[in-house]
């Protein structure tokens, strides 16, 4: 998956009218809570076969953050 | 792994009631900032909506009396041949003794069935079936009459959004028979309780007890009663009440559950595809989605229809599932799973293919419930012998 189509998909996720930038502060953003956080959890599990715990997501700052827990599922 | 295979036990009817009061999630908008927008946003993502809810006075047992009076009467069953009554509950009316003995009376079986209760939460009806299949299986009992029944919303602060929008209630009558025929069942019960304390209610039995000799104990437990503490994510809770750490009750229900349902699908013999409807326990959408794909299901195949129209009814959620799901659905192969405290998770195969299932009926309260003043008077009066 290409990062910008990444970045969409987020947007999908946390179900926010924002677009959201790559270096975007996740922590201000009102649709970040733990909703979201789980709904990350699944799609990661769903479309990456990568199962992340929300321990993994506590240290998230941005979704660069986000991408490099996807490894090589997400490219530059 | 506790897989286990029954031949001979059929699970022949299941009727499932919910209260009549419903609560839209969309009438609640001033706990949203009066926001549409945000609302949508909830029912899109767990599925928020709808659920039916009970009032003070009605307990779990009631709403199990009912389902059973609606399955006796629809299916025709003759009392005096029903020889066991287990209920499972968690929060039984009175801690001794058992409330299906009350139920036993009030649904007027006879003196040779026996009764007990089964302590156990959102993964009840699957290990409900479990235990009374092996009843049924070894032959010792012919007809045995399950019963759920739970009223997870009472009580609850509404302006508690972790919480309140979630919870239904509901009760459940499930009829399971010994069959000449071979009708094949298959189950996975796995107990994982390092968990034991994700979902408790910790002052609710003799583990915490009261000290009369300490002469504050009335004004302690007052302040104790009142006493609330604030969780890690902002959440304020009563220490009294329940307690749930929503995480690890998560990455239980993402690692866990789904493997638990793959292996009853392998020890069945079966695959996804041969599979007509995966029936979940009604977590909340996204639970239920993350935990059917996990295990390898399309989405189509993992309907959460019942939580968006009743709410998580706990262990009565797989039934009311059932009950749910279009006429045209072959039942002949339905994978369901509870998982819940303990912590557990509980899968089966089951063929329904003959079994009476009831469309969900409106409860409606037994002619024997007091009001709260009614019972103080009624105990009053029966311990003082009048």
């Amino acid at each position: 998956m290409k990062k910008d189509e990444f970045l969409v998909a987020l947007e999908d996720i946390l179900q926010t009218e924002d677009s959201i930038d790559v270096n975007q502060n996740l922590d201000e953003m009102e649709e970040w809570d733990s909703l979201s956080k789980m709904a990350v959890m699944a799609y990661y599990k769903k479309n990456f076969e990568i199962a992340i715990t929300l321990n993994d997501l506590k240290d998230i700052k941005t979704p660069v953050d986000l991408i490099k827990l996807a490894g090589e599922k997400i490219d530059d | 792994m506790a897989l286990s295979r029954f031949k001979h036990a059929k699970i022949s009817g299941v009727s499932v009631v919910v209260p009549e009061k419903e609560i839209n999630i969309y009438d609640e908008a001033e706990y949203y900032g009066n926001s549409v927008k945000k609302i949508d946003r909830m029912r899109k993502m767990v599925g928020f909506w709808k659920r039916r809810v009970a009032d003070n006075t009605t307990t779990p047992a009631d709403l199990a009396f009912n389902a059973a009076q609606n399955l006796i009467k629809e299916m025709n069953i003759d009392k005096s041949t029903v020889d066991a009554l287990v209920f499972v509950v968690q929060q039984p009316d009175v801690m001794n003794p058992a409330t299906a003995y009350f139920l036993h009376d009030k649904l007027g079986l006879s003196q040779n069935c026996i009764a007990t209760d089964i302590n156990q939460g959102c993964a009840g009806w699957i290990f409900g079936l479990h235990m009374v299949s092996q009843m049924v299986e070894s032959g010792a009992y012919k007809k045995v009459l399950l019963l759920n029944g739970d009223t997870p919303s009472v009580g609850i602060d509404p302006s508690n959004r972790n919480s309140a929008p979630i919870f239904g209630d509901g009760g459940c009558a499930t009829l399971v028979e010994y069959s000449e025929d071979e009708i094949d069942s298959f189950y996975n019960i796995e107990t994982v309780s390092s968990g034991f304390e994700a979902i408790v209610s910790p002052f609710s039995g003799t583990r915490f007890r009261m000290d009369w000799s300490n002469e504050n104990e009335f004004d302690f437990l007052k302040e104790l009663i009142c006493e609330t503490i604030v969780m890690p994510t902002g959440m304020r809770v009563p220490l009294m009440g329940g307690y749930m750490d929503g995480i690890a009750v998560f990455d239980f229900t993402i690692k866990v559950v789904p493997e638990n349902i793959k292996n009853v699908l392998k020890y069945a013999g079966v695959s996804q595809g041969d599979i007509n409807v995966l029936c979940l326990h009604q977590a909340n959408k996204q639970i239920i989605q993350s935990v059917g794909i996990g295990a390898g299901f399309e989405e189509e195949k993992i309907p959460y229809t019942a939580f968006e129209t009743y709410g998580n009814n706990t262990m009565c959620s797989i039934p009311t599932t059932i009950a749910c799901l279009d006429k045209e659905i072959k039942k002949d192969k339905l994978c369901c799973c509870g998982y819940g405290n303990g912590l557990i998770a509980a899968s089966a195969v089951l063929n329904l293919e003959n079994t009476y299932v009831s469309e969900v009926k409106t409860f409606v309260k037994p002619d024997y419930v007091r009001t709260r003043e009614g019972y103080i008077d009624y105990w009053r009066k029966k311990i003082k012998g009048e």
